[in-house]
């Protein structure tokens, strides 16, 4: 049923899981970046919040944020549910299904830190969602130009080699998920870590890698 | 023939989207950025609708709801970030809001049943909304929170009968469609009643 | 020396939009230095449009308790294919017949080729479109209900 076995860049597919026209796939890349999402989800589940202390230079005085249970639960929240985007990201067979994944890593992200009650962090997260509001353009436009250049979103039939994806739609389809996820740009999203709670910011960092590796993937494999 | 009609639907969509990334570059304002990027999601459908069939159609209305669900988390965020939480005092008050509440709440909300799916459930939300506005809302929104999430909840039901058990797919679609029209008509009557009410 | 600088640019988040604004906009012009890009014909679930038929607009073929060919990705995975199309509701089939307008779309009834898309063969996506508004909904409910 699935001959075109994707060798150039994962190895081959170890098994698939069917969602009607939605064909997931985990070959060796795929399934390892999908079990670090997971270990990482889980690590948010269980882990405890860190509990950030300040100190003030030239002195002993510091000061210890408190940070209320219900806010550190919302953000537990987020965090799964980023983690579980990831997952879905990770080995999604399908164009147009990975890229509504990603838009959900990226709204999740926001979430995590839009609940840190600091102006300055809030003023990052607004900016960081404008992009990932933005990024939505390229891409499902990306996506979109795909299907109406080759009549199909499948992963699976895109990478036999039969069409060929214009260069564009790769270029639109990799700049929403640096959109996203903010890959390269970590450094901006330092704003965002200054916010409390250990374990469900890494979230963010970690998510973002992850679909940013995924994204190459399926860029060389169409 | 056809050929060209995509190109030519393509360069405007694409010089579409230049001008409004151009105007992104050059605006500073937050909260007209936020229109413009509500504005670069039209222009999303745009691209999609540009495929031109069924299935395009299909698409349009996940790339919808993430533009919109996007652009009210980010309102909200903008709000607290701003510190804006004025709420409107002289509301429209007028006779007919005291007097006709139940019964047209109840047209509505019986004629959205009776439309089911996705329109029906904005018309029975308005209904519900239009209940709220002119009775007032304490406690309401957590019951419809509920709600909505049990429809969700309802919604992946219905989208694992249709893999696993595919012979039930009657069974599936109704719930699918029961399913969207709790879930928006409970999404309208919360987006309505957000504003804040008397408790708060 | 050019790398700090640079990184020191990427590192103020209020550069961030522009920057990836400009970005954009270097690729839409890319987009249409690229044109014309070539349509693809044998489109999946494509569309007709019949001018004599009382729906229209809204026509999406098929018919109503019969079975309605779908051109899907991979049908075998879907073994019911065509049924959901072919299916109305008893009131939505009787406004069917009796009005003009009233075809199988998503925003009325169930049943229709838009519901065989949205739950059926494609129905992961209309998952994590849903999952997506929820998410949407906790963080603006989250932060309205904390200041309120």
């Amino acid at each position: 049923m699935y001959e075109h076995l994707m060798e150039n860049i994962g190895g081959p597919v170890a098994f698939a899981l069917e969602f009607g026209d939605i064909v997931n796939y985990f070959s060796p890349y795929t399934l390892t970046l999908f079990i670090l999402a997971f270990a990482f989800t889980v690590l948010a589940v269980v882990s405890r919040p860190e509990r950030q202390i300040d100190i003030a230079f030239g002195g002993d005085a510091y000061t210890a944020k408190v940070i209320t249970l219900q806010e550190m639960r919302f953000r537990r929240f987020m965090a799964i549910a980023c983690g579980l985007a990831s997952m879905g990201a990770m080995v999604s067979g399908d164009i147009f299904n990975f890229t509504l994944f990603t838009s959900m890593v990226g709204i999740t992200n926001v979430g995590i830190v839009a609940a840190v009650r600091n102006r300055h962090v809030l003023n990052a997260a607004y900016e960081y969602g404008i992009v990932a509001m933005a990024a939505t353009l390229p891409l499902f436009g990306g996506a979109a130009i795909i299907l109406a250049t080759t009549g199909t979103l499948s992963i699976w039939e895109l990478s036999s080699g039969t069409w060929t994806v214009p260069a564009v739609a790769k270029g639109l389809l990799g700049l929403g998920v640096i959109g996203e996820g903010m890959a390269p740009f970590y450094a901006a999203k330092a704003e965002m870590f200054r916010a409390p709670g250990a374990p469900y910011v890494i979230m963010c960092s970690l998510s973002s890698l992850l679909i940013f590796l995924r994204v190459i993937e399926i860029i060389i494999t169409i | 023939m056809m050929d060209w009609t995509y190109s030519a639907g393509l360069f405007i969509a694409f010089a579409a989207a230049g001008t409004a990334f151009w105007s992104l570059v050059k605006e500073n304002d937050d909260l007209h950025r936020l229109i413009l990027v509500d504005l670069l999601e039209v222009i999303t459908l745009a691209f999609i609708a540009l495929a031109g069939t069924d299935l395009a159609e299909a698409l349009i209305l996940p790339g919808l709801v993430v533009g919109i669900s996007e652009l009210m988390a980010l309102s909200e965020i903008y709000l607290r970030k701003e510190g804006l939480r004025n709420q409107p005092r002289n509301m429209l008050r007028i006779e007919v809001m005291d007097s006709a509440p139940g019964i047209i709440a109840a047209v509505l909300v019986v004629y959205g049943i009776i439309l089911t799916g996705f329109s029906g459930g904005a018309v029975a939300g308005l209904g519900i909304l239009f209940y709220f506005t002119c009775k007032g809302h304490e406690e309401i929104p957590e019951l419809v929170e509920t709600a909505s999430g049990c429809a969700w909840v309802l919604w992946i039901v219905a989208f694992f009968t249709f893999i696993l058990l595919p012979q039930y797919w009657l069974f599936a679609v109704m719930t699918a469609g029961t399913a969207i029209l709790i879930k928006v008509m409970a999404k309208m009557a919360l987006v309505g009643t957000m504003r804040g009410g008397s408790d708060v | 020396m050019i790398i700090s600088r640079i990184s020191q640019i990427l590192s103020d988040f209020e550069n961030l939009v522009p920057l990836f604004a400009a970005a954009c906009l270097c690729l839409a012009v890319i987009g249409i230095l690229t044109l014309p890009l070539a349509y693809h014909e044998a489109q999946l679930y494509p569309k007709t449009i019949d001018r004599a038929s009382p729906l229209d607009p809204y026509d999406r073929g098929g018919t109503p308790f019969n079975a309605t060919p779908v051109i899907a990705q991979y049908p075998e995975n879907s073994p019911y294919l065509g049924y959901v199309t072919s299916y109305l509701t008893p009131f939505s089939l009787f406004l069917a017949e009796n009005t003009l307008h009233l075809g199988t779309t998503i925003v009325s009834h169930p049943g229709g080729i838009l519901d065989e898309i949205l739950h059926n063969t494609r129905g992961l996506d209309t998952v994590v479109e849903t999952s997506i508004l929820f998410t949407a909904f906790a963080i603006a409910f989250y932060l309205f209900r904390r200041d309120g």
